[in-house]
């Protein structure tokens, strides 16, 4: 196989949602062949750019799941899949992205808000912004105000996004903008907000920098903030 | 799980004259089906009541020649004449295959035992022995000690052998659903890597609204560690049973068999 090769089969196997060879992918019939996570260390046994593995092996594809999660003929578990062999790439693939000289775009701070437990949405926008290239602390779900203002305090990200899934605890993200603001913090850090409930007026209201339907706005916006 | 396709039965009466006439199309279009609604193993029984213990050699040999030349879908060769079985393996020439069955009877024994073992094909244990199907859970659990043995004397892995703990119909007998299910535990407690299997439906005879009972009882069965399931896969119900009992119990990994399941029947 050709280094151009390897990278198509990356991408078509995180479509598939293919981490590892037993996996069987969304269509039918792959089982046995390698994976995600096989492919790219051949790749990097190749010696590929891991740059060019990342944009063109996770990022591309990644797009098309989140269309198709968009026209919902993929679901859930679909795009956990395909986000699963984003993360389990980007952990092969960190270590070389370093040594070779790619800077983060950043640190991004992202969590569920307190007394929220939902964590499927967070969890792919960090695996994306992970493969996006942004250095992401994930601090989990129902994480308590007071040590997201502390970990702002102590990291000093120039991002942080916040989830709430529930109309009860999207009212704690205001409580947050208030501390940050209290602190002496909110001009140190974008806030990007996500979730169900949460609007982009929501985000107008509590003094949010921006609000995100999903991951791929998410990169986008970051984007245009950064340019 | 593994479900074993129940449809090419010598004992159906479309079957009967499918098998008399050699018509090997609608054979094929059996097997066929029951590969495409998810069967790993396409059971083959050739015994249609008719004819001498050589006929059913010779049909046996026929239909796996035949079904092979076209699927490649594993067969289970089903009956209860060694001879037949033998015959059967013999023209799958060394292609995935699982003997059905053995039970604890030693004469049963000494003639299939050997055949899993040259072969080197699973096979299904029935929990039973000469005297019939033991009514308690102690009994089915010794028939299958019974087989265990010998298969050990004979080199043959646990890894190779589906326990059948049996199901018995529920309108002669109430107290046999729960039987079969604590007889399935026990098994899968005393034979660590055993495979087990139950023939689903024959739990419902005799009751009206067969498919209710036959979904329910196969959603308990995988929660007391059912590995395959003899059943008719072309059957919605019974596969949507299979399907969400699987994503359930998180056997399902990503929900790739239940979600390509649902979007089938949409």
């Amino acid at each position: 196989m050709s280094k151009k090769e390897v990278i198509e089969k990356i991408a078509f196997n995180v479509i598939q949602g293919r981490v590892e060879s037993e996996d069987e992918g969304f269509d039918e019939g792959f089982q046995g062949q390698p994976g995600v996570v096989e492919l790219v260390e051949e790749a990097l046994k190749e010696e590929t750019d891991p740059r060019t593995i990342v944009i063109d092996g996770l990022t591309k594809p990644m797009e098309i799941v989140g269309e198709k999660f968009e026209r919902e003929e993929y679901l859930i578990p679909d795009m956990l899949a395909s986000a699963e062999c984003v993360g389990a790439a980007m952990d092969l693939l960190s270590p070389h992205l370093i040594k070779s000289g790619v800077e983060s775009k950043g640190k991004f701070v992202i969590c569920t808000v307190a007394g929220d437990l939902h964590d499927i949405g967070k969890n792919i926008v960090a695996i994306m912004l992970k493969g996006a290239g942004y250095e992401v602390l994930d601090l989990g779900a129902d994480v308590p105000t007071a040590r997201i203002i502390e970990t702002v305090k102590k990291e000093r990200p120039p991002f942080l996004g916040l989830s709430a899934l529930l109309t009860t605890t999207m009212r704690i993200m205001g409580d947050i903008m208030e501390g940050l603001e209290r602190e002496g913090l909110r001009n140190t850090v974008k806030v990007l907000i996500g979730g169900a409930p949460t609007s982009q007026g929501f985000a107008r209201q509590i003094g949010a920098d921006a609000h995100c339907k999903d991951a791929f706005e998410a990169i986008h916006t970051l984007k245009a903030m950064t340019a | 799980m593994i479900v074993i396709g129940e449809k090419i039965n010598g004992s159906l009466s479309k079957v009967k004259a499918i098998i008399r006439e050699r018509n090997a199309q609608d054979l094929l279009d059996l097997a066929r089906r029951q590969a495409e609604a998810g069967a790993g193993y396409i059971d083959v029984n050739v015994a249609t009541g008719e004819g001498s213990a050589d006929d059913e050699v010779e049909a046996m040999t026929w239909a796996v020649k035949a079904l092979q030349e076209e699927i490649d879908t594993p067969l289970s060769i089903d009956s209860a004449d060694a001879g037949v079985i033998e015959a059967g393996l013999e023209a799958r020439n060394g292609r995935p295959s699982l003997i059905n069955s053995v039970n604890a009877e030693p004469q049963r024994l000494r003639e299939i035992v050997p055949l899993a073992s040259h072969f080197e094909a699973p096979l299904v244990a029935l929990a039973m022995d000469e005297t019939g199907i033991p009514p308690s859970v102690e009994g089915r659990l010794e028939a299958c000690q019974t087989i265990a043995a010998a298969c050990q004397r004979a080199g043959i892995r646990l890894e190779h052998i589906f326990f059948d703990p049996l199901v018995l119909p529920v309108s002669a007998d109430t107290a046999q659903g729960l039987v079969t299910l604590e007889a399935l535990k026990a098994v899968k407690q005393a034979f660590v890597g055993a495979k087990s299997v139950l023939g689903i439906s024959n739990v419902s005879y005799g009751l009206p609204q067969r498919a209710m009972l036959n979904a329910a009882f196969l959603h308990m069965a995988v929660f007391a560690g059912l590995d395959a399931a003899i059943l008719d896969p072309t059957d919605a119900r019974l596969m949507a049973a299979v399907r969400t009992a699987e994503v359930l119990t998180g056997k399902d990994r990503h929900c790739r068999r239940y979600t390509r399941f649902a979007r089938a029947n949409r």
